[in-house]
């Protein structure tokens, strides 16, 4: 296996470009923290090591938004627009992500609640084609609808469709402070109540996490922030909701913001009104789920993956799906990573047109691409 | 039609499928379809169809791909970039019948509708559970989801809550082959690429959309809106800049300058402050508290920038008469010019005072006056280019300043749409904004969903791409190519 | 670029297109037809639109066939079944944010129409027995009457063949169930003297359905008139307005009325014109309009026309001194398309139903939709006058009012029928008639059924 090491979008068209002539098979790569994520590819000619795209090119504190490198960690971005009290709502769910890496495999937090995801906070995007073309989309600014949002289908592609070098977000105001209310809850049916009050009000929640184990009581966490006055009252009304156990807090609770740990990782999705169901059967398969009870996407960890058709059946029926996203390879290769996916042939057509070789991290992704 | 086999074909199958009244031949009520809102655009279709459902419509489509016709959809036809022109050969889909809202599921905060479902009927079915759709287009009285998802349609309210991509979660749709597919669904982050996230904001020219699931958001405990008057732009631009560097993020910003007010004073009598050169509308909403604060520091920014009067709407109604005097603002125009081009371009939110000098006098020195509507708190500018057809050479005049805005906004690195969509319109801007990799790249994924190029053919791209041309792999010049009507890249 | 046809900016044409669908008597006027920058805002609010949803059966595209004609296209059945289904309410001109003056528009079509388009034989005659019973109160009060007094005009065969009788019976018959019981009026004498202090003094148009069917409207409107302290002449002469036969397009037969009632309200000391149907007032108002080319009337046409008032207006105006006495009753107003649309009469009367001690008002959903009554709408296309009367019972009903007030006698037929059918009777009244009792303190319970 070959490593290239560029610092630039034109270096990795060159590499890109040798690759094709070459015929190799490319894995793109930022600091390895997710690379066991997905199906493992089915070959790796060509290790393309972004780390050296780490530079966070532009902050326009005016326009509220920033221009990165792909290759630039998470944290660097943060820091460098944090010093016009701004942020960038992509919460750093894996320890040590790069932008790149968040985007390849659409990570989230728990705010994507309020500010939804990658998909709605990236506004531009500078991709490498397989081919060694380079593309771009969107642009610098925020409403703009000239041409197609490739930069929708890149995130969560897994580096199958191109390599991401450059993206560009919107950013959001750092708020003048963060509350969170937390109460104990001791199984789905309360997890469920409370949260769907929360969700329902309109004390503007920024965040409604649920915290599960395998077994005995969990928590609900709600985060609030804003301005001072604002967020106090709002804290208070969410306090009222979740009861007389529920405290009002402004440090982070523990294990917020991060994926439960266990050698299996599952993703759960669901409609809102399916949480109650999820979390029984997540409670009756002994794993333990931590996520967004607001969204509808919580993470379950799991020693196995035991529990998986069964999480399937469930969640499916509340219009979501579960995918196995991290495990040992040799749990990997006996299940139904991804699952059922609908719209499958396009995908392939999709995937046919910007890798027609399939030389892009061969297998990593839905149905083989 | 003599001389269309194809659809004379696709006419037949449609008569099997649909009741009489939904397809139409007659020649003046054709015409009737000629043009969607941007009506100096215009082109005949051969064939309207009306489908009542799903099925219907993509039994159509079926037929169109089995026969070689291109097909354009069309929902309540106020699009203002000819997204929705007809092809002369070719069948327009329109789908004002199929209006029904399927689902109201407040508990998942989704509702699902049929594309024919006007945008603010979703609010109508919403409110009443305490819900609204945010999406909020200036015409969301008339114009339809299954439009906006085809045009990632703005408005207003997109500033704090996102554009129609940030709302729609799953579609029932049709591809160009008349296949019905699912994309997204009820619950987020679907496994495989975000087909969805490439078809909204794809112009029609992907597949057509015949259920969209779409977000919907809780209503604030309180909204606030403001009408504020300044005698500058510069004025009323430098209040939003304050806002904004303070950390509020309001529903929405919005200014019209002297000219648009006068003309949205005359169609709706919006009682818009006497003698102002600009006013900003900003609404503010969320949990109560919170907006009193950020209310009180608005109303103190404003007044920093020399706000000469403020005024706080007092009830629903005088909220709805400051939103009509905004909102009516394109058409109003019409009362104070016989015609003119609504432009539609975005610039960063910073260039707002340099941009608009520029713009003052591109209308100086070219005589063409310019009246100015704009989503301030996003950079993105309506510039309402005013002429009179009837005198010569003023419309060859006001294209040319409205080309030189969107230059403008290009150079400022902005884009040359904000909302309305390339559609027609546009499509020979692209190059300015894209370069041939770029706009290469996008219509890949053309190439992937509809390689015969009959899904609203001769929009958005400038020059088709041929599918199927991988580089290396040339198979001889393609007809269109040989007829020196495309190229490849 | 693949060929997309013919493409550029909308021409500019003056007089219409030789062979086109018009003559150049009055055509659809092509700087108005101009004025439409295609922005789709009337859509929603055009009832054939909501019904069907179909382009050329909104006001957009109804102007577009009008442009389509001018440009040379001739005047197809297609074409005039599209402004035949055209309701005339309205609506479209109020959400016009361009001020397209739609109303011009189509009246000015319609009576090209009647010139220049072959109806069926059927489709004529239902017309003509129309126009031969509506604009003459005599004849139409014999609906109201047993049928053998119908059967010995003559009438009655030609009714029953053109299915004209089959279309109104519901309709009378819901009229009869729901409309107030207020004894048998007595017609009104031609000078009704003011009460107290004279303020000003009226001239009443008594119309020809309203004192037909609801003679009870033009008494109340009478005494509600005495009582604020106005002097009330009622010429004997006057007849129809014209409203009808100016919104078929039978524009000849629409002058002749218009001059007969400028002429009986002339020399009758009178300082406005008051109207207690919205549909009449609308018309009475555009008079100076429809009598713009005839030199003997041109002037006393503007003249009469500016002195034309709906009732509401005038009461609204001038201010309350007779006093109120309480009505306990909660009430649902249901703006008639010709008082809101074409008169921009909105507020007035919610103004002096909500003055009143007691009473609550509610707003109907959709209330800018017609309720499908349009005139003789009803009569000439039963089906989507149905569609649209039931979408309005439905939302008349839902507000949970006791009593239906609205101010055209055609909507309080229409609407009658639609609640009747409903399963859910309300009681109807026109707003004078709720007025009326409040000031003569009579209660609640005699406007309901």
């Amino acid at each position: 296996m070959e490593e290239a090491h560029p610092t630039s979008t034109a270096e990795v068209a060159e590499v890109l470009g040798d690759a094709t002539s070459r015929g190799l098979t490319v894995v793109a790569r930022g600091r390895g923290t997710k690379q066991g994520w997905g199906m493992p590819p089915t070959s790796a000619d060509l290790v393309v090591d972004l780390s050296g795209l780490a530079r966070v090119l532009d902050h326009q504190a005016g326009d509220l938004i920033v221009d990165t490198q792909a290759g630039a960690l998470l944290s660097d971005v943060q820091d460098v627009v944090g010093t016009e009290r701004q942020r960038l709502v992509l919460e750093e769910t894996v320890p040590g992500t790069t932008v790149g890496g968040a985007l390849a495999t659409n990570t989230s937090g728990p705010q994507r609640m309020f500010f939804g995801t990658a998909r709605d906070l990236l506004i531009g995007v500078t991709v490498v084609r397989a081919d060694g073309v380079v593309a771009k989309a969107g642009g610098r600014v925020v409403k703009n609808v000239a041409g197609y949002d490739l930069g929708k289908l890149v995130i969560g592609s897994y580096g199958t469709l191109a390599v991401i070098t450059e993206a560009v977000f919107r950013l959001h105001p750092l708020p003048d402070v963060e509350r969170w209310v937390v109460t104990p809850v001791d199984g789905p049916g309360r997890a469920h109540e409370l949260a769907q009050a929360v969700v329902h009000s309109q004390a503007v929640p920024w965040a409604v996490e649920v915290d599960l184990p395998a077994s005995g009581p969990g928590t609900l966490g709600v985060l609030l922030g804003g301005k001072a006055e604002g967020v106090a009252d709002r804290a208070e009304t969410v306090r009222r909701l979740l009861g007389d156990a529920a405290e009002v807090t402004d440090t982070t609770p523990p294990g917020w913001a991060a994926y439960p740990a266990g050698p299996v990782l599952l993703k759960l999705t669901f409609a809102l009104s399916g949480l109650r169901d999820v979390l029984t059967a997540a409670r009756e398969a002994g794993v333990h789920v931590r996520g967004s009870a607001g969204a509808g996407v919580v993470h379950a960890a799991a020693d196995d993956a035991g529990a998986l058709d069964a999480l399937r059946a469930v969640c499916a029926r509340h219009g979501g799906s579960v995918v196995v996203v991290d495990a040992p390879d040799d749990v990997k290769q006996a299940v139904d990573v991804w699952g059922p996916v609908p719209a499958l042939d396009l995908m392939r057509r999709v995937k046919d047109q910007f890798d027609p070789e399939h030389r892009l991290a061969p297998g990593r992704f839905v149905g083989g691409i | 039609m003599p001389g269309m086999p194809g659809v004379d074909a696709v006419t037949q199958r449609a008569r099997e499928l649909i009741p009489p009244e939904g397809v139409i031949t007659d020649v003046a009520r054709l015409r009737t379809y000629e043009c969607d809102g941007l009506s100096h655009y215009r082109v005949v279709p051969a064939l309207v169809v009306i489908p009542e459902d799903a099925a219907q419509l993509a039994g159509v489509v079926g037929a169109c791909a089995e026969h070689g016709v291109p097909f354009v959809a069309r929902g309540s036809g106020t699009g203002l970039s000819g997204g929705a022109l007809p092809h002369a050969e070719g069948v327009l889909v329109v789908t004002s019948k199929m209006r029904t809202i399927t689902a109201v599921r407040p508990d998942d905060q989704r509702a699902v509708v049929e594309p024919g479902v006007i945008n603010l009927d979703v609010t109508r079915a919403a409110t009443p559970h305490g819900y609204y759709y945010a999406p909020d287009p200036s015409s969301q009285q008339i114009c339809s989801i299954g439009g906006n998802v085809a045009e990632n349609s703005g408005g207003a309210h997109c500033l704090k809550y996102g554009f129609t991509t940030n709302h729609v979660l799953g579609a029932e749709f049709v591809s160009p082959q008349g296949d019905v597919v699912q994309l997204g669904g009820i619950a987020p982050d679907t496994p495989g690429y975000d087909l969805l996230g490439a078809v909204v904001g794809s112009e029609g020219t992907l597949g057509i959309v015949t259920s969209a699931t779409v977000r919907l958001v809780r209503l604030p405990e309180e909204v606030r809106t403001i009408l504020v008057g300044f005698a500058s732009t510069d004025q009323a631009g430098a209040a939003v800049s304050a806002i904004i560097a303070a950390g509020i993020v309001p529903a929405a910003i919005e200014m019209m300058d002297a000219l648009a007010i006068e003309a949205a004073e005359a169609a709706v009598h919006c009682n818009y402050p006497d003698g102002a050169g600009a006013v900003l509308v900003i609404e503010l909403d969320g949990a109560a508290v919170e907006v009193a604060a950020e209310y009180d520091e608005v109303e103190r920014l404003c007044n920093d920038n020399g706000a000469f009067e403020q005024r706080l709407a007092t009830d629903p109604a005088d909220r709805a008469l400051i939103w009509k005097g905004r909102k009516s603002a394109f058409a109003a125009v019409g009362r104070i010019s016989p015609d003119y081009i609504v432009q539609d371009g975005v610039i960063p939110r910073t260039a707002l005072p340099e941009v608009l000098k520029a713009i003052a006098e591109l209308s100086g020195t070219s005589g063409v006056r310019v009246a100015n509507v704009f989503h301030a708190g996003d950079g993105n500018l309506h510039p309402l280019v005013l002429f009179d057809e009837s005198k010569d050479g003023e419309a060859e005049a006001a294209e040319e300043v409205s080309g030189a805005i969107l230059d403008l906004c290009i150079e400022h690195g902005g884009s040359i749409t904000g909302e309305h969509g390339v559609g027609m319109d546009k499509a020979r801007y692209m190059p300015r904004m894209y370069d041939e990799a770029d706009l290469d790249t996008m219509q890949l994924v053309r190439c992937a969903f509809d390689p015969d190029g009959i899904s609203n053919p001769g929009k958005v791209f400038p020059t088709p791409r041929l599918c199927g041309e991988v580089p290396g792999r040339h198979k001889g010049a393609h007809p269109l190519q040989e007829a020196g009507l495309a190229e490849v890249f | 670029m693949t060929d997309l046809g013919e493409t550029g900016a909308i021409v500019d044409f003056g007089a219409p297109v030789e062979g086109g669908a018009f003559d150049e008597h009055r055509p659809p006027d092509a700087a108005l037809v101009g004025d439409c920058v295609h922005c789709g805002f009337c859509l929603p609010t055009c009832p054939t639109y909501i019904l069907w949803g179909e382009e050329m059966d909104s006001p957009r595209g109804r102007i577009y066939l009008m442009k389509e004609g001018l440009e040379g296209a001739p005047m197809t059945d297609a074409m005039v079944s599209h402004w035949d289904a055209c309701l005339g309410c309205m609506a479209c001109v109020t959400a016009c944010p361009s001020g397209v003056q739609y109303d011009t528009l189509i009246e000015q079509t319609r009576a090209q129409v009647e010139r220049h388009h072959d109806r069926s034989a059927g489709d004529r005659a239902l017309r003509g027995l129309i126009f031969a019973l509506f604009p003459h109160p005599k004849r139409l009060r014999l609906l109201r009457g047993p049928l053998r007094l119908l059967q010995r005009t003559g009438l009655d065969r030609a009714m029953r063949r053109t299915g004209l009788l089959d279309r109104m019976a519901p309709q009378l018959a819901a009229m009869e169930r729901l409309a107030p019981r207020l004894g048998r009026p007595e017609p009104l004498p031609e000078l009704i003297p003011a009460t107290g202090e004279r303020r000003a003094t009226i001239g009443l148009l008594t119309g020809c359905v309203q004192s037909a069917f609801f003679p009870g409207v033009n008494s109340a409107t009478a005494r509600v008139l005495r009582a604020e302290g106005c002097d009330v002449v009622v010429p004997p002469a006057q007849g129809c307005c014209g409203a009808l036969s100016v919104h078929n397009g039978r524009e000849a037969e629409a002058q002749g009325f218009a001059r007969r009632l400028v002429d009986s309200f002339e020399d009758r000391g009178v300082e406005w014109i008051v109207v207690n149907a919205a549909g009449c007032g609308s018309t009475m108002k555009e008079y100076a309009e429809l009598l713009a080319d005839e030199p003997a009337y041109a002037d006393r046409a503007r003249a009469f026309a500016d002195r034309v008032r709906d009732v509401s207006e005038i009461l609204d105006e001038l201010g309350p001194v007779a006093p109120r006495h309480p009505l306990e009753m909660t009430i649902a107003y249901h703006d008639a398309c010709h008082l809101a649309h074409a008169q921009g009469v909105r507020a007035e009367p919610r103004r002096l139903l909500e003055a009143i001690p007691g009473l609550e008002l509610r707003e109907i959903a959709e209330g800018e939709i017609c309720c499908g009554s349009a005139g003789i709408y009803n009569v000439l296309n039963p089906e989507p006058a149905r569609e649209l009367g039931d979408r309005k019972a439905a939302n008349i009903v839902a507000t949970g009012a006791q009593l239906l007030v609205t101010a055209n006698p055609g909507c309080l037929m229409q609407v009658a029928s639609a609640i009747d059918r409903s399963g859910h009777p309300m009681g109807m009244a026109h707003t004078v008639e709720v007025l009326d009792a409040s000031i003569t303190g009579r209660p609640a319970a005699t406007l309901m059924p």
